[in-house]
């Protein structure tokens, strides 16, 4: 299964035709759904069920998005995605995709159900295509849905995150508010998106694999962890403050490049 | 010979000679003080400055000694200054007389104090600062001395320390003078700001001085020289012992406000506001203090009420522009008062400690001296023709009745005067003469020199001053030479209608007639209940509301509702809302999705 999604993965990134890109997508999705439910837990099901229905939903839109813009315009290039329809029906199975706000329902109970390595996937490898294609066809999308749409991941993610007790939804929570970082640079600087990506996909990677070893699903298991490893949880606290985005840390640059820039657009 | 060289020679001279006493024991372990070495140091000091004076008063020459400037700040110089005028080279010999007969005195009447040395010392250290202020050509060095002498009046006011209401008087008294301080302060500011120079000599404003700084001015000389409103210290300053009394509360301390203001005339002179302020300040204080001296049973408040009477005089005469006469009731009130605390002194140690008038009487047999001494200064108090209180008093009130001005203040000015001679005559009358009330076995006696001298030598004084004073100094401003009868032997008869009212009133002690509360005489006795009122209400209301602020605001509000807890409620009624939001139903979910992507969609196009 792990063949299958990169080959999935692979395939969308380095694609310039629409078919291609959503057969990756498609490929990526359905070979994701058996990892999810490995465990047969009614909960596992439940997300599987569930991240199925939303990437289906969204594979399709992003069908029909290209299918107008070759309607429109003759061509199947991704680059050249003109069409406004198009692009905001592509945005906004991106977003599905991706987990951004208003289309990020899906995300938190689907992480939940997930053993941590799969949720780590999910969150990383699976996010990677759709922010490509998001990075391809940047210049020709509407700033102002996606701003809007990334304004409001940031806010709802991190109020969100606040109430949760389970680990495994305040990552999800954390990841969106993310992803609405990276959301809003990319119509003025998409490298910002790409940076903040990579890093973002480093520090979860820390996160989960940490959380993994020490199998503490639960905020109340994670206080007991400092007895199973006490140099991981330390590890652990670091990394978790890089992910706030606190200054010293990794976590902070792309923030501060992104306000930077943001600021130079006139817009923060 | 240059006679300006010699001025400078023999006044500063004056002050070094003062100082010895402060610095000898510092240099050498034999060089120890006693009270009679520092008596003669002050003795030596006064026989010194008689040469300044003389000097003046034979040329009429001042002088202006720079000592040092003090560069802070570039642009605003301050330099260390003495100005030898009129005013301190006269005051230098009269402050220096009167503090010698009173280390005189003190000399018998603190020598069973284990530490009379250190008291000798802190009179020499309060005089040296009350000479720094006489002498200050520098508003700043005035204020240093100002500062001085307020420190020195507290420690000297709670000597007696293990007592509670001697320690609450010494804080009253920093306190009061303090709240003064600021108008001082304020003052200080201003002229920096806008003259940009503390001297004195540069203080002339030829187009009217804003109020603010004026007011300032006055507020100072209110907490100094004990006017209504920041009086309470000085009667509750009777808590010390009777030297710290003569030599503070009578003649020096407390004129040193009424001496800023003679300093600072040129800018009063132009602003009638600070004029009328100044009047009707000193008729209230005066008239107040002299119907609280009524019914005073200790002596030694008599005296006190008697005194802040006398300052509200003087202030009354800075009111009418007469900054010169005021200087002059300065100077004669220095000698008469100090003679009064003095001679009260003698009179309770020999009766043991006993203060209170109705357990004093027939005196005038058992010590002669010191009862004779008593009534000159009485006498003197008064305003009786030809003794030292006649030449400032009564040229006061002819110049107030002469004057277009208020005239609430003149009818004050006037029952103050005669209130005056009204609780001076039942003073005496009780003290001196009548049957004795004492206990039987006091023994008494006056027959140290270190009592009588001193007092007779003030007694002297007080006789002569006036005179000498008046016969040598010309006058700045023209005194009223013509009025009407009436007017000239206004102060006389009202003096003389006081004496009969009391002589009246003092047959009451002999008719054993209990005496009804009334009104007016609860009044009296009890100061006019300013202090009941204002001492409790006032720091109630500032120590409560200081622990609102520190608590509720502080703790409660600030921290609790818009610090970090506020901001910790807002977010979780946000998230609360939210997670309610999240369901975890599919088909909510996806209609949701739909929804958003018409939405999307529609706001597009």
């Amino acid at each position: 299964f792990t063949a299958s999604l990169l080959l999935g993965t692979t395939l969308t990134i380095s694609s310039n035709h629409w078919i291609m890109a959503w057969a990756g997508l498609e490929i990526n999705t359905l070979a994701i759904l058996p990892m999810i439910s490995k465990s047969h837990h009614p909960r596992a099901i439940e997300a599987a069920t569930k991240y199925f229905l939303t990437q289906a939903t969204a594979s399709a839109l992003l069908l029909f998005s290209s299918m107008i813009n070759a309607w429109q315009t003759g061509q199947w290039d991704i680059t050249q995605l003109t069409n406004p329809t198009s692009c905001l029906i592509l945005t906004s199975a991106i977003a599905m995709k991706l987990g951004l706000v208003p289309f990020h329902f899906w995300f938190p109970e689907v992480l939940q159900g997930t053993p941590l390595t799969t949720g780590l996937l999910l969150s990383t490898l699976m996010k990677f295509p759709p922010i490509t294609l998001l990075y391809m066809t940047s210049p020709s999308l509407n700033p102002t849905v996606l701003t809007s749409m990334a304004i409001l991941s940031t806010a709802l993610g991190g109020w969100m995150g606040l109430n949760q007790t389970q680990i495994r939804k305040i990552l999800a929570f954390s990841s969106i508010s993310h992803l609405g970082w990276m959301t809003i640079i990319i119509s003025y600087n998409p490298k910002l998106t790409l940076l903040n990506f990579y890093l973002y996909a480093l520090m979860t990677t820390a996160t989960f694999l940490t959380l993994h070893s020490t199998k503490a699903s639960k905020l109340s298991t994670l206080m007991t962890t400092w007895t199973k490893a006490p140099a991981l949880n330390a590890a652990l606290l670091l990394t978790l403050l890089s992910l706030a985005g606190l200054p010293p840390l990794t976590g902070f640059l792309p923030k501060w490049l992104i306000i930077q820039e943001l600021t130079k657009q006139d817009m923060a | 010979m240059d006679l300006s060289l010699v001025l400078n020679t023999f006044t500063l001279l004056t002050l070094t000679t003062l100082s010895t006493p402060i610095i000898f024991p510092l240099l050498s372990d034999s060089l120890k003080n006693t009270p009679s070495t520092i008596t003669n140091t002050v003795k030596a000091s006064f026989l010194i400055s008689l040469i300044p004076m003389t000097i003046h008063i034979h040329s009429g020459s001042e002088s202006l000694i720079t000592l040092w400037e003090w560069k802070f700040i570039m642009t605003f110089k301050i330099p260390i200054s003495l100005k030898l005028d009129f005013y301190s080279l006269t005051f230098l010999p009269i402050a220096l007389f009167v503090s010698w007969s009173i280390l005189q005195f003190a000399t018998w009447y603190m020598a069973s104090d284990p530490h009379a040395t250190k008291f000798f010392t802190y009179l020499l250290l309060f005089l040296i600062a009350m000479l720094t202020l006489i002498v200050a050509n520098n508003l700043f060095v005035l204020f240093i001395g100002w500062e001085g002498v307020g420190v020195m009046s507290f420690l000297l006011i709670s000597w007696w320390h293990g007592r509670a209401e001697a320690n609450t008087a010494a804080l009253q008294a920093i306190l009061y003078n303090r709240v003064g301080d600021v108008g001082l302060i304020l003052c200080l500011a201003w002229l920096a700001y806008t003259t940009n120079t503390w001297e004195i000599q540069q203080l002339n404003s030829p187009h009217q001085t804003p109020t603010l700084p004026l007011l300032g001015l006055i507020l100072a000389a209110t907490g100094k020289s004990a006017q209504f409103g920041l009086h309470p210290w000085l009667p509750a300053a009777m808590e010390g012992p009777t030297p710290v009394s003569a030599l503070l509360h009578s003649s020096t301390m407390v004129v040193a406000g009424i001496f800023l203001l003679i300093r600072t005339h040129p800018l009063l002179s132009s602003n009638q506001t600070a004029m009328t302020t100044c009047l009707c300040l000193g008729a209230l204080s005066t008239l107040f203090a002299a119907t609280c001296a009524l019914t005073q049973n200790d002596i030694k408040k008599i005296i006190a009420f008697s005194t802040s009477s006398q300052l509200g005089l003087m202030m009354v005469t800075i009111g009418l522009n007469l900054p010169q006469l005021a200087f002059l009731h300065i100077s004669t009130h220095a000698f008469f008062k100090a003679m009064l605390f003095l001679c009260s002194g003698s009179i309770i140690h020999n009766l043991n400690g006993e203060q209170d008038i109705r357990k004093m009487g027939g005196l005038q047999k058992m010590l002669p001296t010191t009862t004779s001494c008593l009534t000159i200064g009485n006498l003197a108090l008064m305003g009786t023709p030809f003794l030292a209180g006649f030449y400032s008093k009564d040229q006061i009130i002819e110049c107030l009745n002469t004057s277009y001005l208020n005239s609430w203040a003149l009818i004050l000015t006037l029952l103050a005067t005669s209130f005056t001679a009204v609780y001076t005559i039942r003073m005496t009358v009780l003290v001196q003469t009548g049957f004795t009330r004492i206990p039987p076995l006091t023994p008494m006696n006056e027959n140290n020199p270190a009592i009588t001298s001193p007092i007779t030598r003030l007694a002297l004084g007080s006789i002569m001053a006036g005179l000498l004073i008046t016969s040598y100094i010309t006058p700045t401003k023209t005194p009223p030479m013509t009025m009407p009868l009436s007017i000239k032997i206004t102060a006389l008869v009202i003096t003389i209608l006081g004496i009969i009212i009391a002589l009246e009133l003092s047959k009451l002690t002999q008719t054993l007639i209990l005496t009804k509360q009334t009104p007016l005489y609860n009044f009296s006795t009890s100061l006019g209940y300013f202090n009941l009122l204002t001492h409790r209400l006032t720091t109630k209301t500032l120590l409560t509301g200081g622990q609102n602020i520190a608590s509720h605001l502080v703790d409660l509000s600030w921290y609790k509702l818009l610090g970090p807890e506020g901001l910790a409620n807002l977010q979780l009624t946000t998230t609360k809302t939210i997670t309610t939001l999240h369901s975890g139903l599919i088909k909510a979910y996806l209609s949701s999705f739909a929804l958003s992507l018409l939405i999307i969609l529609m706001s597009a196009h």
